[in-house]
């Protein structure tokens, strides 16, 4: 599926007065790369991305992907070319799995060779298979994560997303989705933004790219060993060394 | 051992409890094996009869698509509204839910009428709006909207925000949301929100009796056949009543629970 911004570089600065939070994050992402927000909870991650994906809007600020302005003004959601994938899936209880996949796919596009491939590919490598005509409904939560980042990628928008959608997971799982992940995002090209608590998902899905929160505002960004190395604040260095 | 003999005691005495309740609730149709002679089914309750059968089905099927059409957009509208607006307009729709019937009948009757302002306008393209069809689907509209949009905010209400927003972002418009997401969704929710308002209407006396005592449909001849001819004549009609009214939305009810228990 092509995009009109598939080559399109992410610039945002996102500003949101919450009631106990002020959120002001400037954050840039290049065509592929992986970008990974880090905090505690109640940092702020999550209402950046929301921002970005427009479920919420900003106070002020600006969200631009290439040419695309997202915000101001607030782009209608589905000219947006994002997927948002978070802990809590969204999928329409009254369909069955492989029409959730296939949701946003436009009709005319649904018998494409090229489509119909990609389809088989993520639902193969996302083990969908005895559960492809299975009602959405009745699938265990582990299998309804994967159904949404299968849904989330079929239309391979050039941005994607990703909010805490690992939680709960078993580790096993969450390595072999983040690797498919990786892999996607190299020859599909689109860019990842994942926000998350756990330090080992992000250090493995964004390595190179990470913004650390604290209380709303930027505190330190570099690569994870930049991280590891000379973290910049108690909070940080206690979220990076639990025990 | 004995806990949970204590607890299925109590769940015996509830059952009965709610057996006897039930009972109560069901006593009256007793009476429609009452004995008060033969049933009057001769021409002039036969005719009449079938005339308001046809007329309340007819106008109340009217009325249901008048209600549907300009409520099912507004509901939509207050589903999506902050908490002090929506209360604004749940506060007006409960006005004619909430007023005696007899007291909305006159006061649509003076609106309306050809004494009223938007009543003489209407009357000058021939419209009238008293004992007319007009007049009878306009009353049920007024008296089933309410009824049918409080439905229809709470069944929106019930489809998670985070269902409909996801839509969007795979790329379907608004118009594709609400008909692929939302409607399927909040559609048994519409569907009980519709019964109310079917079961509200069609049983509509009060103000109907002074809006439109013509065409009369099923409570207004009701309401003749006891005053003309006494309780055998009535008795036929009721059970037609009972037959036209209440199965539809008793189905559309217990669909719905069985689907929010699946």
């Amino acid at each position: 599926m092509s995009w009109p911004n598939a080559d399109a570089m992410l610039r945002a600065h996102v500003m949101k007065q919450r009631r106990q939070l002020s959120v002001n994050v400037s954050l840039e992402l290049e065509q592929g790369c992986s970008l990974g927000l880090f905090g505690a909870s109640g940092a702020g991650k999550s209402t950046v991305l929301a921002c970005i994906a427009g479920v919420e809007e900003p106070d002020g600020g600006y969200v631009k992907l290439g040419g695309l302005q997202f915000f101001p003004p607030s782009l209608a959601l589905h000219k947006r070319p994002v997927g948002y994938l978070t802990q809590e899936p969204g999928l329409f209880p009254n369909l069955s799995v492989s029409e959730n996949v296939s949701f946003g796919i436009p009709k005319e596009r649904a018998r494409d060779k090229e489509q119909t491939h990609w389809i088989e590919t993520l639902r193969d490598r996302l083990h969908l298979g005895p559960l492809w005509h299975a009602p959405a409904a009745f699938i265990s939560g582990g299998q309804a994560r994967r159904v949404g980042l299968a849904r989330m990628l079929a239309r391979k928008p050039p941005l994607v997303l990703l909010d805490e959608p690992f939680a709960g997971l078993d580790r096993h799982l969450v390595r072999e989705l983040i690797d498919d992940l990786i892999f996607w995002s190299r020859t599909v090209g689109f860019g990842i933004i994942a926000v998350d608590h756990q330090a080992e998902v992000l250090r493995r899905l964004c390595p190179r790219q990470v913004i650390v929160l604290e209380e709303g505002a930027i505190v330190q960004q570099g690569t994870w060993d930049e991280l590891c190395m000379a973290p910049a604040t108690p909070l940080l260095r206690s979220l990076l060394n639990p025990f | 051992m004995i806990g949970s003999r204590i607890v299925n005691d109590r769940r015996w005495i509830a059952r009965v409890g709610a057996t006897l309740f039930a009972l109560i609730l069901l006593y009256p149709f007793t009476a429609l094996f009452a004995r008060i002679g033969p049933w009057q089914w001769g021409e002039d309750v036969r005719g009449p009869l079938l005339s308001s059968v046809r007329v309340s089905l007819l106008l109340t099927g009217c009325a249901m698509i008048v209600i549907v059409a300009i409520g099912t957009p507004v509901a939509l509208y207050i589903a999506r509204c902050r908490m002090r607006e929506r209360l604004l307009w749940q506060a007006v729709l409960l006005v004619p839910i909430l007023l005696p019937p007899l007291a909305l009948g006159i006061l649509l009757t003076l609106a309306f009428g050809p004494y009223g302002t938007v009543g003489a306008w209407l009357e000058r393209f021939g419209i009238v709006m008293t004992n007319s069809p007009a007049a009878f689907v306009s009353t049920q509209v007024y008296v089933g909207m309410g009824y049918y949009v409080l439905g229809a905010v709470a069944a929106f209400d019930a489809v998670p925000s985070i269902l409909q927003k996801q839509a969007a972002l795979l790329g379907l418009t608004p118009w594709k949301v609400f008909l692929r997401v939302t409607l399927p969704l909040s559609r048994l929710g519409l569907a009980v929100a519709l019964s109310i308002a079917w079961v509200r209407a069609i049983g509509e006396f009060g103000a109907v009796v002074v809006t439109a005592y013509y065409p009369s449909g099923m409570p207004i001849q009701l309401w003749v056949n006891l005053q003309s001819f006494g309780l055998p004549a009535v008795m036929p009609l009721l059970v037609v009543f009972l037959a036209v009214a209440l199965p539809l939305p008793w189905l559309v009810h217990v669909l719905a629970q069985r689907r929010r228990h699946a």
